[in-house]
């Protein structure tokens, strides 16, 4: 199979930032991508789009061709926009893939930008209450995207037996990562487990720094085919390989309800594509928006025994210096939460750590990343191993 | 209880049947006689079997709670009123059917996973109600 590659990306700081603009966001990330993989943008011959969630405006600009009119890319050869909620990024990612495989391009932008301060808070709410959930089945109930997740988290410490001080060093886990990250909202703003168990109830069990901050980000990637990327990009970040799977769009009904099971089958075909064990891994990157999918991926892959996956934060093996680091860009709950962009934070974040670009949060070393993403309210797993 | 406004569900035509018979105190589950699946939500065909032999049936209102969680803090406005609300997931005795409601009544506040629940139909805005369940005393 043809390889693809990440050769340029770039990322402004997650914010809320009413002052920055979506299109000043959109030239910030487009141009720092393009020259950060070094080329010309010219050399830019599709344009995917990472669908924004809840403004309207803009993915009718992105969707029908703004991005490349803008920024004068006289060589594109198409412009799409994906929406698969916070799983769109991977999903751009891989229309870039079949654009370049089937010959069309050699290189394809994705770019996405969030701002969501300038939206009024009820209006969010309610987009948050809504748009993940079954409007006639979950919302009349008074169910919202915390609810759900913390109706998941309840019945996994009742499984599990996890206390609720076992799932909050998960979020000290998150926290960690993202003090020392200045893209993060919490940069420089650790919590320790104690901090999470003190901290304001939301929906029991989860308080309110085990729930998702909104906020504004933006980010861009480069992905080139393997030829150009060997010709022009002296730290290419190489697909080795990947695994979906679907789980069901409404939580209430969904039957793999903490997810182990589709971690289990996409991280398992990742890996069979990849030829690789899950002991060739370096770095764990789980995008599920709420602590417990850091736990219950350990389990699916075997990392640790069924039901000891809180357990096994809490011991610290997934921090810094931990022998599985994971989720080192703290995942939506330590970085903030842009939407359908904290895939792409995520993407950005593996090209930093294969290239050595992490800063105070790089793992020595790091060859091997699995990294998950999941849209809407936990839909689907979509399974990405990238090397250097 | 306080008086609820509650957004209601925007009710289609394959799920009027549930809606019509919540409004006489009853609950309706979707049963495919092709395959012999209980099915919720309601829809035209079976998702099992795309069989469109389905028909309604008429659930006993007893089940057993799957899930629940207590919400402070960030719902809509329409439930501000109503905070601090208990949504729960519950499993209804017939089978194959696990339904997002609210525990409310004496006890509600203690309720836990395992609890055995019967369903109450509710006005939870003007004169539509919604099938809420209360804990069954032991």
């Amino acid at each position: 199979m043809a390889k693809i590659a990440i050769i340029g990306y770039h990322e402004v700081p997650t914010q809320i930032n009413p002052e920055r603009t979506r299109w000043d966001i959109m030239e910030e990330v487009v141009t720092g991508a393009i020259r950060n993989a070094g080329i010309s943008k010219d050399d830019i011959q599709g344009v995917v789009n990472v669908a924004p969630q809840a403004q309207p405006d803009l993915i009718s600009q992105t969707a029908f061709g703004l991005i490349p009119e803008h920024f004068g890319l006289k060589n594109v050869k198409d412009n799409v926009i994906c929406n698969a909620g916070g799983a769109s990024t991977t999903n751009c990612v891989r229309m870039a893939e079949q654009w370049i495989t089937s010959g069309m391009a050699e290189v394809v932008l994705v770019p996405h930008i969030t701002v969501q301060s300038d939206i009024a808070p009820e209006d969010l709410i309610t987009f948050f209450a809504k748009a993940p959930m079954h409007q006639e089945w979950e919302f009349p109930f008074g169910m919202t995207f915390n609810g759900a997740m913390a109706l998941i988290t309840e019945r996994y410490m009742h499984e599990t037996n996890s206390t609720e001080e076992d799932m909050a060093s998960i979020t000290h886990a998150l926290r960690d990562w993202a003090s020392r990250d200045p893209l993060s909202l919490f940069f420089n703003k650790g919590k320790s487990t104690e901090d999470v168990m003190n901290a304001r109830m939301i929906s029991t069990p989860l308080k309110s720094v085990e729930c998702n901050m909104l906020a504004d980000g933006g980010g861009c990637l480069v992905i080139a085919s393997e030829e150009y990327a060997k010709k022009h990009c002296a730290k290419p970040v190489w697909k080795l390989g990947h695994g979906s799977d679907f789980l069901g769009g409404t939580p209430v009904i969904r039957e793999d309800i903490f997810w182990r099971e589709g971690y289990r089958k996409s991280c398992g075909e990742a890996l069979a594509q990849a030829n690789l064990t899950v002991d060739d891994i370096d770095i764990h990157e789980i995008y599920g928006a709420y602590p417990f999918t850091q736990a219950s991926y350990l389990e699916a892959n075997g990392i640790c025994e069924p039901g000891e996956g809180a357990r096994y934060h809490a011991a610290g093996h997934t921090k810094l210096g931990g022998k599985t680091p994971c989720t080192t860009m703290g995942d939506a709950t330590g970085r903030g939460h842009t939407g359908s962009g904290v895939s792409m934070a995520f993407y950005c974040q593996v090209a930093r750590q294969l290239r050595g670009e992490a800063g105070a949060n790089q793992v020595e070393g790091a060859e091997k990343v699995m990294m998950v993403t999941s849209g809407g309210s936990g839909m689907n797993t979509l399974a990405t191993i990238w090397g250097n | 209880m306080t008086e609820m406004k509650r957004p209601l569900p925007e009710v289609s035509p394959e799920s009027k049947p549930f809606w019509d018979a919540v409004q006489e105190d009853k609950l309706l589950i979707q049963h495919c006689n092709s395959c012999d699946t209980n099915i919720f939500y309601p829809r035209r065909l079976c998702p099992e079997c795309w069989s469109k032999d389905i028909s309604w049936i008429e659930a006993k209102g007893t089940g057993t709670i799957y899930s629940i969680t207590t919400t402070y803090l960030g719902t809509t406005s329409e439930f501000t009123k109503e905070l601090p609300i208990h949504v729960a997931y519950i499993e209804l005795d017939e089978g194959g059917v696990r339904m997002a409601s609210n525990i409310i009544g004496e006890g509600a506040e203690t309720a836990k996973i395992g609890d055995r629940v019967e369903v109450d139909f509710v006005k939870a805005n003007g004169d539509f109600k919604l099938p809420l369940f209360q804990l069954i005393k032991s």
